[in-house]
């Protein structure tokens, strides 16, 4: 049973990664609802400070582990396939987006995606469009059609996600055409299909870590908490949270959205429906947490640093925690595969995010209402398909190096 | 010891009670036939012996403390009681009796009795009942508003306003007199007349009816306010001659008394405080064609309507060629792709879904197979009738929105016409007044203000927003955001509200959408929570719209004004529950509406329905949308059609009750299904009441580069 050697010597930096998470959580919540690029900062900082101090001090066992996990192909593929789209998405302002790259005008360079709204004027468009904000499609249109030194770069999807764009005179969904670059299609009031998949990937998958996140720094504290300190306490909140996850959170989530005001802004409306999801999902971890900590808490080690005496606090978090991780850490791809779902189904049954916010499930919904046009709902259905696999298969490869049978003899 | 064990059984029974409701939700109803026995004779004939209508004018005196009760008391003691009996004898002479036989009649004499219509309901219908809780729903056309018999009903193709008002055909009645002086309409029923279980129908079920709809029984209190202040008599001279007065000689005082529907007085006995569970699954007697027998309710999956045999009015003029079909029969299909996809199989008859642009132009074109072939025909019908109101229901109480500047400004920067043209399809047109489709009540000139992105930002600049944000949206010198809520309680128009917003951020405007289930939508207007809603008022075919509801000052503000009746009351509190969702407050509008309210001279009315409108213009609290002109039908090959397909007051296919099944086509027509024969292509355009083209102005917003 070498997993439950005590690891308080060769410290895990739990501190450290406790310290960096907190930032990177941080900055997640900033990039979410406040300002992304601000928040996009703060969470590489702490990507790099994590991943130079991880290593050095890495548990020979969590190496062992990690080793293993990269050695399970199919998993390890499905987490670099995952990562990369995850931190692709970080910048799909600019790969699917209907406000240009970079415009040349007059010898000046633009670079309007990350810039303010620019209005026809500054391109020199007269009339009508002179005060609106410029369509760069057109204008690329036009610069191409004047021959002069003036042009437009646009994104590969040169279309936002928001934007209804007419077929045929019309809004209808238009089947997928690269020419147009449409490649997926639109959906039935002309929205481009590959921008919302996009954007709505983005939100689900951030949306899920933030929700991931958040169950697990609860349900580990109270899990560990009970585990820990047993007795009365155990029993009381052990019926605390029998009758909490009784709750319908799928009710809740209606009866609650059917009350906040709409005043509140988009991200501010995102972030309760995340509050409420969290309150109804935190109490699953807790069972094994405190099964886990009650069997460190009466191993050697654990009586050894009580003596020493350290707190409960310093126990729990840097002496038991570490032992007991691996069990979490095998979960949290299916938990991140549950929000995925969770956040899905809400959008499809219209009380998850709020119109128009582009999401699989909003897309799925149309797609299962307009069957004449297959590619929406074949767009929607594949991508969250796609998703969950990656999801799942990283999950099963966590699970398996993270297996402690493999180190018994009675395997 | 003793305390906390009797606590504990307290709160037992507490559970099981609970228990005992939440049973009881799934099928408790059907307990009724074995609750006590009511005989509600002698409270009916005390009611009538005693009952008096107070005035209104002595309410409000008594509402507002200008009288104290005991002057109240004294005045009640001078009203006439409500119900009056009386003998033939005193019936006046001189009476201009009409009956309405001469007007044209409709439907196609070429029409079939028989065969069943198999159509759909996207819900089980919640209770039998007309009135009280659930019963207005999907449902109730069927044995109400299409199907029970009125007095008289208002021609649907002879649209006119002639000297009495507009022109009724009789259906109980036999004649009627109109006595504008004395605000009275006499009225002979016509004896031949019977309910469906053969009682006949008497002036009794009348005096009945306004028992009925006031008693507090019925849990409808819109209908309890309706029937106790719209009327202020009722007399009986014989079992088939009665009359009614109103408390206004308005121009259409006749179809106040004419459109009434009878209520059985024999069958509602048992009428009392159990009356919503009662009479929950118990189809009411009714004078019209079709009756629902008991085995042919299949809770939550299908209904059916059968017509009498024998119904009293088959041959009567107006009514021979309507109600062909032996039996209706209603499926419950919750999912309309379901629904569509039943009636391509031809399991149902007959669909409306084809008004829907996604299905008329991409799930059923006109180059589909099924129509190619001839076994699907199409019909598009345009009518003419008042309009729902749709349009943006700007919130005047609101920060920002009570700048008149804000409000034109939002106007211009709505683009229904893309809407129209892109979403709609070119289908619906554009509204242009606060009621559209009222005739010669409707406003000639009045044009909606278009979209126009230059126009909307001068509007927003003269408000202050002059400068646009880093994201585009306008702000002003405080760093307030042109940015508001704007709300609805339809699911089916969300994508529409989606092109508003993207459209609105073009001249630096913010919606924020919030889209509700239907009833949360309609509290929150109601409640005037909204800052912009869009919404709708649905309107039945009346002479002249209505103004006193939606845009009167005391709709809108408890005590509105100060004593001089122009300056704003400094601390006046929104009125809730009302529809002036606007809160639009304007002392000359509010004398206009008095004075519209008061006349009984349909010129006279109209030039004041025009003033409200140019007020109503220039306020800009209400950015008109679309009007749909027509509706669209498609049914299989054997639905056969009068010549003109329908009347022009219709505002479905099916209203009417006009079409008929030909048995042998639909015979030949599933034969030619599995043999692939093919018959004439049928897709009809009936414009006959369409309006004039209105030429749009254009527009410089559709212009791109």
């Amino acid at each position: 049973m070498i997993t439950n050697k005590p690891t308080s010597t060769i410290s895990f930096p739990t501190k450290r990664v406790a310290v960096y998470g907190t930032v990177a959580f941080l900055g997640l919540l900033s990039f979410l609802f406040v300002n992304w690029r601000f928040g996009l900062g703060i969470i590489l900082i702490a990507l790099i400070l994590s991943i130079f101090s991880i290593p050095i001090r890495l548990n020979p066992l969590t190496v062992k582990k990690i080793v293993r996990f990269k050695h399970i192909r199919r998993g390890y593929y499905s987490f670099l396939v995952l990562l990369f789209l995850s931190v692709f998405s970080l910048f799909a302002e600019l790969i699917a987006n209907n406000r240009a790259l970079v415009v040349r005008y007059e010898g000046d360079t633009y670079f309007p995606t990350y810039s303010d709204v620019k209005l026809g004027k500054t391109f020199g468009l007269e009339g009508p469009l002179a005060n609106a904000p410029v369509n760069y499609r057109d204008l690329q249109a036009k610069f191409k059609a004047e021959g002069g030194d003036n042009w437009v770069l646009m994104p590969v999807v040169p279309y936002g996600p928001n934007e209804n764009n007419q077929f045929e005179g019309v809004l209808k969904p238009r089947p997928p055409n690269a020419e147009a670059k449409h490649y997926l299609g639109t959906d039935g009031t002309g929205r481009d299909i590959t921008s919302r998949l996009i954007y709505g990937f983005r939100i689900a998958v951030f949306f899920s870590l933030a929700f991931m996140s958040l169950v697990y720094l609860i349900g580990i504290t109270v899990g560990s908490l009970m585990g820990y300190f047993g007795g009365w306490f155990d029993l009381f909140v052990q019926r605390l949270i029998e009758i909490w996850s009784l709750v319908p959170f799928i009710y809740m989530v209606i009866i609650i959205f059917s009350v906040i005001p709409t005043s509140f802004s988009i991200s501010t409306r995102v972030s309760i429906l995340l509050g409420i999801m969290v309150l109804f999902s935190w109490t699953g971890m807790t069972y094994y947490m405190r099964t886990a900590t009650y069997k460190e808490k009466a191993r050697d080690y654990t009586a050894a640093a009580q003596i020493i005496g350290a707190g409960p606090a310093r126990i729990i978090f840097n002496h038991i925690l570490p032992n007991t991780i691996s069990t979490i850490v095998t979960f949290m791809p299916f938990t991140m595969a549950a929000a995925i779902t969770a956040i899905t189904a809400l959008d499809f049954l219209g009380f998850g995010l709020p119109p128009p916010t582009p999401s699989i499930g909003e897309i799925l919904k149309q797609g299962t209402a307009r069957l004449d046009a297959p590619w929406i709902v074949t767009s929607a259905f594949v991508a969250l398909v796609f998703i969950l696999t990656l999801v799942t298969f990283i999950g099963e490869a966590v699970r398996e190096a993270f297996d402690p049978k493999k180190f018994t003899t009675y395997r | 010891m003793n305390q906390s064990l009797t606590s504990l059984l307290k709160h037992l029974s507490f559970f099981s009670a609970l228990a005992a409701l939440l049973s009881g939700c799934g099928g408790g109803s059907d307990d009724a036939d074995t609750a006590e026995v009511i005989d509600n004779t002698a409270e009916v004939e005390e009611y009538y012996a005693t009952f008096k209508r107070v005035p209104l004018e002595l309410k409000a005196k008594l509402d507002s403390g200008a009288i104290g009760q005991e002057e109240f008391n004294r005045s009640m003691e001078d009203v006439a009681l409500f119900f009056q009996f009386k003998t033939i004898a005193d019936i006046p002479e001189g009476l201009n009796w009409t009956n309405g036989m001469d007007l044209p009649d409709f439907g196609s004499p070429n029409a079939k009795k028989g065969g069943t219509i198999y159509s759909a309901l996207q819900d089980f219908p919640r209770t039998l009942r007309r009135v009280g809780p659930d019963a207005n729903g999907g449902f109730r056309p069927y044995i109400l508003d299409d199907v029970a018999m009125r007095m008289a009903k208002r021609h649907p193709n002879v649209t006119g306003i002639g000297p009495d008002g507009h022109y009724y055909y009789p259906e109980l009645a036999k004649e009627w007199a109109v006595d504008k002086e004395n605000k009275t309409v006499y009225v002979r029923l016509d004896p031949s007349a019977r309910w469906s279980d053969g009682e006949p129908v008497t002036v009794d079920d009348y005096m009945f009816m306004f028992f009925f709809f006031q008693s507090s029984y019925i849990q409808a209190p819109w209908y309890n306010n309706w029937y106790t202040e719209m009327y202020t008599n009722i007399t009986k001279y014989d079992d088939h001659t009665l009359s009614m007065s109103v408390p206004e000689a308005k121009p259409d005082m006749n179809s106040r008394v004419l459109e009434l529907v009878p209520v059985a007085r024999h069958f509602f006995k048992e009428l009392g405080d159990d009356y919503v569970q009662r009479y929950q699954w118990r189809f009411q007697p009714t004078t019209g064609a079709y009756v629902i027998n008991e085995d042919d309710i299949k809770k939550g999956r299908s209904i059916t309507l059968t017509r009498q045999k024998d119904w009293w009015a088959k041959d009567k003029k107006f009514l021979r060629y309507r109600y062909n079909y032996d039996r209706i029969h209603l499926t419950v299909i919750r999912d309309i792709p379901k629904m569509f996809e039943s009636f391509k199989r031809g399991d149902l008859d007959a669909t409306g879904l084809v008004n829907l642009p996604e299905y008329n132009y991409e799930k059923l074109p006109d180059s589909d197979p099924d129509i190619q072939k001839g076994y699907i025909h199409k019909a598009t019908f345009y009518n003419d009738i008042p309009r729902p109101s749709y349009g943006l229901w700007i919130n005047q109480a609101k920060p920002l929105l009570d700048n008149q500047n804000v409000r034109v400004g939002i106007h211009h920067a709505t683009n229904w016409q893309r809407v129209i043209d892109e979403y709609f399809r070119g289908d619906y047109i554009r509204m242009n007044t606060t009621a559209d489709g009222y005739g010669e009540f409707t406003h000639p000139t009045l044009r909606s203000r278009p979209y126009d992105v230059d126009k909307a930002l001068e509007e927003f600049a003269k408000a202050g927003f002059t400068e646009r944000g880093p994201d585009g949206i306008l702000v002003n010198a405080d760093g307030q955001r042109l940015s508001f809520t704007l709300s609805t309680g339809y699911r089916t128009f969300q994508d529409l509200l989606t092109i508003l917003k993207e459209e609105a951020a073009n001249a630096g405007l913010e919606f924020r959408l919030e889209v509700l289930d239907g009833t949360a939508g309609w509290k929150m207007a109601q409640e005037k929570k909204h800052d912009i809603t869009f919404s709708a008022l649905n309107v039945s075919p009346e002479m002249y719209p209505r103004y006193w509801e939606t845009y009167h000052a005391d709709n809108a503000y408890d005590k509105p004004w100060l004593e001089d009746g122009v300056t704003p009351n400094p601390e006046r509190k929104i009125k809730t529950q009302t529809n002036n969702l606007q809160s639009v407050a304007i002392p000359e509008l509010d004398a206009l509406i008095s004075a519209y309210r008061r006349s009984d001279d349909a010129d006279e009315m109209k030039q004041l329905a025009f003033r409200m409108e140019e007020i109503l213009y220039e306020d800009a609290s209400f950015v008109p949308a679309f009007v749909r002109p027509n509706y669209r039908a498609a049914f299989w090959r054997w639905i056969q059609y009068p010549e003109d397909f329908n009347v022009k007051l219709s505002r479905s296919s099916g209203e009417y009750f006009l079409a008929w099944i030909d048995q042998d086509l639909k015979k030949e027509t599933q034969e030619a299904r599995k043999s692939g024969k093919t018959f004439p292509v049928s897709i009809e355009v009936h414009d006959q009441y369409a309006p004039k083209t209105i030429t749009e102005e254009p527009s410089l917003a559709g212009i791109t580069p």
